[in-house]
């Protein structure tokens, strides 16, 4: 039933790029409306089309793949470059707030006593919570791997259990993190330094909850029968985020946590 | 086809294992759903669920976008001083 002369996708018309740019819109407008108006409505209403949009778009990628066979080796190949140059993106997201850091602690002003960490901030034991937290993304370094080698030698059961501990080691990270938020001694508006510790590490933060979830579906899509030991290109993307996520970790551990207390 | 119906009753009689429980691959039933030549694009091609899903995300998408003109209106008149 071939319809096409070549190896490539061209998709079927689809309404997700519009919700998707709606509800991108909807959610600023949305910000502006809290800020000035004080209802949330339009705000949340942006943020449930986005994750609609979210779970529609994905899935369709997901039928487009496994189920008609559009993900041939030049697609997949596209696919690649596209998820490198998007974490190369997120690469010099971060690269801006360690920027930042290193603005304000290479040379502490008078204001901060001339000093890093600054006058009056108790800086959180870099041997206790901290390093638990880079023992446990280094761990789902090594889990994340051994489900990769699962996948391509068709252990099925092993692919799963090792997916599953990788997220649950993603979980026990964002748990511990939480924790650690909660009992810090310094907040936020602490000066330059809550500024630079809580945006590094909350974003870093949020992209260990992205992790996981990217992660999530793929130990449902494992489970579901939908990777081959050739073909499993989703799981690599997530493993490819996962692992960026833990080297953002150890940057973060040696600048802020370490050489930053 | 009629025989793999005949077998179904007897798998889901079959005492399974402690460990967990044993899923049957659905992806050849998949690829058949979303291969026929019906003309159907992707997203709708799975069913009435999808029909479903896509008509209240478009609803949300129009009613959102009247409601934020809604806001830009109001943001643009003069605040009234209480």
């Amino acid at each position: 039933m071939a319809h096409q002369a070549h190896a490539y996708h061209m998709v079927d018309p689809s309404p997700w790029p519009l919700t998707g740019a709606i509800a991108a819109l909807l959610m600023t407008s949305g910000l502006a409306v809290w800020f000035h108006f004080h209802s949330t409505t339009l705000m949340i209403l942006g943020t449930i089309l986005l994750l609609l949009t979210m779970f529609q778009w994905w899935r369709d990628v997901v039928r487009e793949g496994t189920f008609q066979g559009h993900h041939t080796p030049p697609v997949q190949k596209g696919l690649r470059y596209g998820m490198i140059l998007f974490i190369t993106s997120e690469v010099f997201f971060f690269l801006g707030f360690f920027w930042a850091f290193y603005h304000s602690s290479l040379a502490p002003t008078p204001e901060l006593g001339g000093c890093w960490p600054p006058t009056g901030i108790t800086t959180l034991d870099p041997f206790e919570v901290p390093l638990l937290n880079t023992a446990v993304l280094l761990a789902s370094g090594v889990t994340v791997t051994w489900a990769h080698h699962s996948i391509m030698e068709g252990e099925r059961k092993q692919a799963i259990q090792s997916l599953a501990l990788t997220i649950a080691l993603g979980f026990y990270f964002t748990f511990l993190q939480a924790m650690e938020y909660y009992e810090a001694p310094f907040t936020i508006a602490d000066g330059v330094y809550g500024s630079t510790f809580f945006v590094a590490t909350g974003f870093h933060g949020l992209h260990v909850i992205i992790g996981s979830m990217f992660l999530a579906v793929c130990l449902l899509r494992q489970i579901h029968f939908h990777f081959t030991s050739e073909h499993h290109f989703g799981f690599e993307a997530a493993a490819w985020y996962w692992h960026f996520v833990d080297v953002v970790w150890l940057f973060l551990y040696i600048s802020i946590y370490w050489w930053g207390s | 086809k009629q025989h793999l119906f005949n077998k179904l009753p007897v798998l889901a009689s079959r005492a399974f294992s402690s460990s967990a429980r044993q899923l049957k691959n659905k992806v050849p039933e998949a690829q058949k759903l979303f291969q026929e030549d019906n003309g159907l694009p992707v997203h709708i091609k799975g069913g009435t669920g999808d029909m479903m899903l896509y008509r209240a995300t478009m609803t949300l998408t129009i009613a959102g976008t009247c409601y934020s003109l809604y806001w830009l209106l109001m943001a643009s008149m003069p605040q009234k001083k209480a």
